[in-house]
């Protein structure tokens, strides 16, 4: 357990800005990140969400300001290196040739090279997770717009898995079989990785948001850094440990759940006509957003 | 991976075989059939000069331009992210073969004489000019648009076409002599330095695609998501287009344009086992070496005496199997799902 008790892994957003064709679609952003926590974007479309995750990202070169990754400077850092410490799951996703769930998760599985006991643990640990494991020689073309979620969302995973200790001497080299699910432990040690989804939750059932939201916010506390973008606000009052509220560009507000999701935040800067309550048990908010103004 | 062994594993070990079997008979059946009990023992001055200065010369440009075609069409297919990028249709093929009698027509006011080195290179350059033309006319923000690819090709071919006949009609009689020759695509009358040469730029070329196996299948997810994995893009398209023009060039300046087998085999291969270019790619060069292989021996024995450009061959055959391609795809998209298979298109 000691990774997850040294310093958090921070990434450190200083007046950055992004121009393309002369609009400004951000301006003078200064924000931070650490790992083991739950960071959730919000704003209005447009607002510049995604353009401030593909700075993050490295897709995306800033036009002024700087983006400092563990004390060094994101353009410093190669694209292997970023590769293995941070995945991304981006808003649309598309696969040219047909290639089975499992074929897709080994692609991403394969950024790090591990040994290939490892990479099978791997691979069955991430598609246990998304509940893939029965889709798993699907075709990746046949499937529903949620199930190739998954089945991305379980290639993204692939790429910054951590090892398990101590279980190689324990596995058996075959393909482990389906019925070891049950002793396979989904319980990973981070150290310094960052995920980072962009509107994960979109075209996902209930069901697999909540199963997935509940592994993020363990995982938050096992090590790993999860920055997303959300439209859905109530599901980002519970799943988020801070928020970050853009407007046009611009940061409108930053910090915990509670400071920030309030009745007065969410009218301004998102224009939302929504109820604010606070949850008894757990001091979340629980904000319902309504089609009549009160 | 392991899994990665046992898929490719069988197809493997068949098509080794298949390819032994192909060298064998294209080795002994000929002009005179020679047995294998001849090989063991002592073979005639003839035997010996016919199988080591005719058959066996033309027996590695098979295999060596059969491989190199499939690999490069498996290449150009990941870059386009689509199976039908091969070089013959996208006009790659003919734009090397335009590069090729520009330097038979005019290199010989520059030079006293024109070397299978200097049409290799002036081929490989045509090709990769017309690859990098065509990418930039039909990938936008790192999306290729099919149709404008296909049609950008054939647009391609005909230019190509065009100014390679504009050039024989300039050309004079010795000149166009070597040209016409040139242009039939032949495979007999190899020397072996010429097939040393093309072994050599086809291997060197393979072995820089072979490093490159993850990258393609990362880019197959996109651009975005390729660069998100740890490989840098434009790093990557540069080597997939310079070092597939590089095995059209060599192989189209020494036997002509020889389409289809770039398209046939990655295809079939990806029916067979799946997408994964880390199979597909050693997988489709076997299977490459075998297809020109077979096709060369056809092409000898089919009017013997005789014998049939073997581009010509390649084309009888390729040619449906394209349309078949294309009809697959039409059912899919008009919903006549159940008679084709998932994989594939």
């Amino acid at each position: 357990m000691s990774a997850s008790q040294t310093n958090p892994a921070k990434i450190q957003v200083e007046g950055l800005s992004y121009s393309i064709d002369g609009s400004e679609l951000l301006k003078q952003v200064d924000c931070e990140f650490e790992t083991r926590q739950v960071h959730v974007i919000l704003g209005q479309n447009g607002a510049g969400k995604s353009t401030l995750l593909n700075c993050l990202s490295h897709e995306l070169l800033p036009t002024e300001g700087s983006i400092i990754w563990n004390g060094q400077p994101l353009e410093s850092i190669s694209y292997v290196d970023l590769a293995l410490q941070r995945a991304v799951l981006s808003q649309s996703n598309e696969l040219a040739f047909s290639f089975t769930v499992q074929e897709l998760v080994e692609l991403g599985e394969a950024v790090q090279q591990r040994a290939s006991v490892q990479a099978k643990l791997v691979v069955e640990a991430v598609l246990h997770v998304c509940d893939m494991t029965h889709l798993r020689h699907r075709d990746y073309l046949t499937l529903s717009g949620g199930e190739q979620k998954r089945a991305q969302l379980a290639r993204v995973l692939a790429q910054i898995w951590p090892e398990q200790q101590g279980e190689k001497e324990s596995t058996p080299n075959a393909t482990p079989p389906v019925q070891n699910l049950q002793q396979l432990k989904i319980e990973p040690i981070f150290n310094g990785q960052w995920l980072f989804l962009d509107e994960w939750t979109a075209g996902l059932d209930i069901k697999h948001q909540q199963r997935l939201g509940r592994y993020f916010k363990q995982w938050a506390k096992r090590g790993l850094g999860i920055i997303m973008v959300l439209h859905d606000i109530s599901f980002a009052a519970q799943l988020a440990d801070r928020c970050l509220i853009l407007k046009e560009g611009q940061v409108f507000a930053d910090g915990e759940v509670t400071s920030t999701l309030t009745q007065a935040t969410l009218q301004e800067a998102m224009e939302m006509t929504v109820r604010v309550e606070i949850d008894p048990q757990n001091k979340l908010p629980i904000i319902t957003p309504l089609l009549e103004s009160f | 991976m392991r899994s990665l062994l046992a898929r490719g594993l069988w197809p493997f070990t068949l098509l080794s075989t298949l390819l032994m079997l192909g060298l064998f008979a294209s080795l002994l059946i000929g002009g005179f059939t020679l047995s294998l009990s001849d090989l063991i023992t002592e073979l005639s001055a003839q035997q010996s000069m016919v199988l080591w200065e005719i058959r066996l010369p033309r027996l590695m440009m098979a295999a060596v331009i059969g491989a190199g075609l499939a690999i490069s069409g498996v290449a150009l297919q990941a870059l386009f992210r689509n199976p039908l990028a091969e070089p013959g249709l996208i006009g790659v093929s003919s734009s090397a073969a335009f590069g090729a009698v520009f330097v038979i027509v005019l290199g010989g006011t520059l030079w006293q004489e024109v070397s299978v080195w200097q049409i290799s290179a002036a081929a490989s350059v045509a090709a990769s000019v017309s690859t990098v033309l065509l990418y930039s006319i039909s990938t936008r923000h790192g999306h290729t648009d099919v149709a404008l690819m296909l049609l950008a090709g054939v647009a391609f071919n005909a230019i190509a076409g065009a100014m390679t006949q504009l050039l024989i009609t300039f050309s004079d009689d010795s000149q166009l002599r070597s040209a016409l020759f040139w242009m039939m695509g032949s495979m007999a009358n190899l020397s072996w330095p010429t097939v040393w040469m093309v072994t050599g730029l086809v291997s060197l070329a393979t072995i820089a695609l072979w490093r490159l196996v993850n990258p393609m299948n990362a880019f197959l997810l996109g651009e975005k998501t390729c660069m998100q994995m740890g490989y840098d893009p434009k790093w990557f398209k540069w080597q997939v287009m310079g070092f597939s023009a590089l095995i059209v060039g060599a192989s189209v300046s020494v036997v002509g344009v020889i389409g289809f087998v770039g398209l046939v085999v990655p295809h079939i291969i990806r029916l067979w086992i799946g997408a994964d270019h880390r199979l597909v790619l050693p997988l489709s060069a076997i299977g490459g070496a075998v297809l020109l292989v077979l096709a060369d021996l056809l092409a000898r024995q089919l009017i013997f005496p005789a014998e049939l450009p073997i581009g010509l061959l390649m084309a009888l055959l390729g040619g449906p199997f394209f349309l078949m391609l294309l009809l697959g795809k039409r059912n899919r998209r008009m919903g006549n799902r159940s008679k084709v298979q998932g994989r594939g298109l």
